[in-house]
């Protein structure tokens, strides 16, 4: 289980009924090289184990797992304080998590790219024409060839 | 000259081919003075180009063991190519891997005589009394290792070893015996008894990430090394499916993605190319492979986890593997390589079991020119023809075999009258 789990003491008189769900939190993180279809990439903790991995999706979000891969990332020991002292990035375990009934996840594009015009005569269009107007004002004269506004007759 | 061989050894890894020798040697025939030609010793990619093609002609010289052994000579990491798997959804990876088109039956010899057993002029016909000597000899060396053994009970996950695998042999032996008069093929055949199967080859390439030859292309490098439970070996080689030239339908599916992401996993030691005997023996053409499931498919275990697709998937995959090294190695064995491509089909044969469920694969290896430079414009590809797992008998009870399956009996015999 997870660590430093501390159960509430049970006394007397206490509320019998207690559902205890693991103090474990997934990741889900894009996969940095490509990685099949079915499978699905998380950080997960380091005492969670292949089968807790399974467990935990299975059990709880009713995903269809059909293998479980782990491998521990070493965190960069490289970087120094202040001090010199060496600082360490924690290590975390990566779980590469095969689906069954063939079913594929493709991580969601969370910041797509923006395109859309605002539409006409909204309070956004109005304001990217001024905000366009200003840094054209803004902009020095080509003419004076970088000589300062000050400078002249 | 061994710093020479050396040198030229490693340069064969980041081979271009002879692309450019050959078009100054067709100059050389029209012009007076002698070709301009790349300098041998020089750091550029045009004297790399020469060296490498030096090294192939010097090797289309020699003979089989001189190329098996400089072939294999350079050693690097490699995927290791495990035939029983236990990655998932394997048998495409291994496609793309050996370039072999996967077809879900058998090719037309077996499905046309066993639809039309009288008119079948392919395969030599099962007789009556044929069949029900092999009958007889299958029920009584089921019963001998389920009931008339006494043994105890197998180990965890060796259970096969235990029972099936002395079915297997005396099976596949007695079978042997059986039909070598109506097969005088097997009469010469030798019968290896969990030999060893090895192949090495090239495939694709990557671009190196970093150290100090960053950027530069690397071949990947691939491993097989099986372990039949037993296999036929003859000295005359099998008929081929179908023409080399053929065209088949089936495309080879091809994955982009790097075989880690199987998983595979690299590892560095000696290159093996092995076809279960030495260069030298006589029998060097394949006929029948006979291979254990691997234990961890057991059909309830499977059918627990609802992934009986993957089992067929992992059988399809073993054949695809098992059957690319033996048919491999016996073509290297007739001194064909990447670069000097087969000129006549070879052919070989699987049979997978778990004692009560048998598949039947066949394999023909058209193209050994696999490697990224050896395969451009190469129409050509492996084919592999297979059936799904098929039941032999039903039930055993205690001195007698309930519902044996005739259908898979013909097959059996078939796979072991070919080439008669």
């Amino acid at each position: 289980m997870a660590r430093r789990l501390i159960f509430p003491l049970y006394q007397y008189g206490n509320p019998q009924l207690r559902v205890f769900r693991p103090n474990w939190f997934l990741t889900l993180v894009r996969p940095g090289k490509e990685q099949p279809p079915d499978t699905v990439q998380f950080r997960v903790p380091l005492e969670m184990t292949k089968y807790d991995v399974r467990n935990y999706l299975q059990k709880i979000y009713d995903v269809p797992v059909a293998a479980v891969r782990t491998r521990i990332q070493f965190g960069s020991n490289k970087k120094r304080n202040h001090l010199n002292q060496r600082v360490k990035r924690p290590d975390y375990k990566v779980a590469y998590v095969q689906l069954a009934q063939e079913q594929t996840f493709e991580f969601p594009n969370i910041f797509p790219e923006k395109d859309a015009k605002a539409t006409e005569g909204s309070v956004e269009e109005m304001q990217e024409k001024f905000m366009e107007d200003e840094k054209q004002r803004q902009k020095p004269d080509p003419r004076r060839g970088g000589v300062t506004e000050w400078f002249g007759l | 000259m061994a710093a020479m061989v050396r040198l030229s050894v490693r340069h064969f890894s980041c081979a271009r081919g002879p692309a450019l020798l050959s078009n100054q040697n067709a100059f050389e025939s029209k012009s007076v003075y002698p070709a301009i030609l790349p300098s041998t010793t020089a750091k550029s990619r045009s004297a790399k180009q020469r060296r490498v093609a030096e090294f192939f002609d010097q090797l289309r010289g020699s003979n089989v063991k001189d190329k098996l052994s400089s072939l294999t000579k350079l050693q690097r990491m490699k995927y290791v190519v495990y035939p029983q798997t236990f990655a998932l959804n394997a048998d495409k990876w291994y496609q793309h891997f050996t370039k072999t088109a996967y077809i879900s039956e058998l090719p037309e010899k077996y499905s046309m005589s066993a639809h039309e057993t009288e008119k079948s002029n392919t395969l030599p016909q099962i007789d009556a009394a044929a069949l029900a000597e092999i009958r007889t000899l299958v029920c009584n060396s089921l019963l001998q290792e389920n009931c008339q053994v006494r043994k105890g009970r197998a180990p965890l996950l060796k259970e096969l070893q235990y029972t099936v695998a002395p079915f297997l042999k005396n099976l596949s032996s007695g079978m042997t015996c059986v039909l070598a008069k109506q097969n005088p093929l097997l009469r010469s055949s030798t019968f290896d008894s969990e030999p060893q199967v090895n192949f090495y080859w090239l495939r694709g390439k990557r671009i190196l990430p970093k150290g100090h030859r960053r950027g530069r292309p690397e071949p990947t490098r691939f491993q097989i090394d099986d372990k039949p439970h037993c296999q036929l070996r003859i000295p005359h080689q099998l008929p081929e499916f179908v023409p080399l030239r053929n065209e088949v339908s089936e495309e080879v599916p091809v994955v982009h993605l790097s075989p880690d992401r199987l998983p595979l996993f690299r590892r560095q030691y000696e290159n093996h190319v092995y076809s279960g005997a030495k260069v030298d023996d006589p029998c060097c053409y394949g006929h029948t492979q006979f291979h254990l499931m691997p234990e961890r498919l057991n059909r309830d275990r499977m059918s627990e986890l609802h992934s009986e697709k993957q089992l067929e998937v992992t059988l399809r995959a073993n054949a695809i593997a098992s059957l690319f090294a033996w048919t491999g190695a016996q073509a290297m064995y007739q001194g064909f390589w990447s670069n000097e491509d087969l000129d006549r089909p070879f052919v070989s044969q699987a049979v997978i079991t778990d004692g009560q469920y048998f598949s039947f694969f066949c394999y023909q290896l058209n193209t050994l020119a696999l490697t990224d430079e050896a395969e451009v414009d190469n129409p050509r590809k492996n084919l592999c023809w297979g059936t799904k797992s098929m039941q032999l008998y039903e039930n055993i009870t205690d001195n007698d075999v309930i519902g044996l399956n005739d259908q898979v009996l013909r097959l059996l015999i078939q796979f072991l009258l070919n080439g008669a």
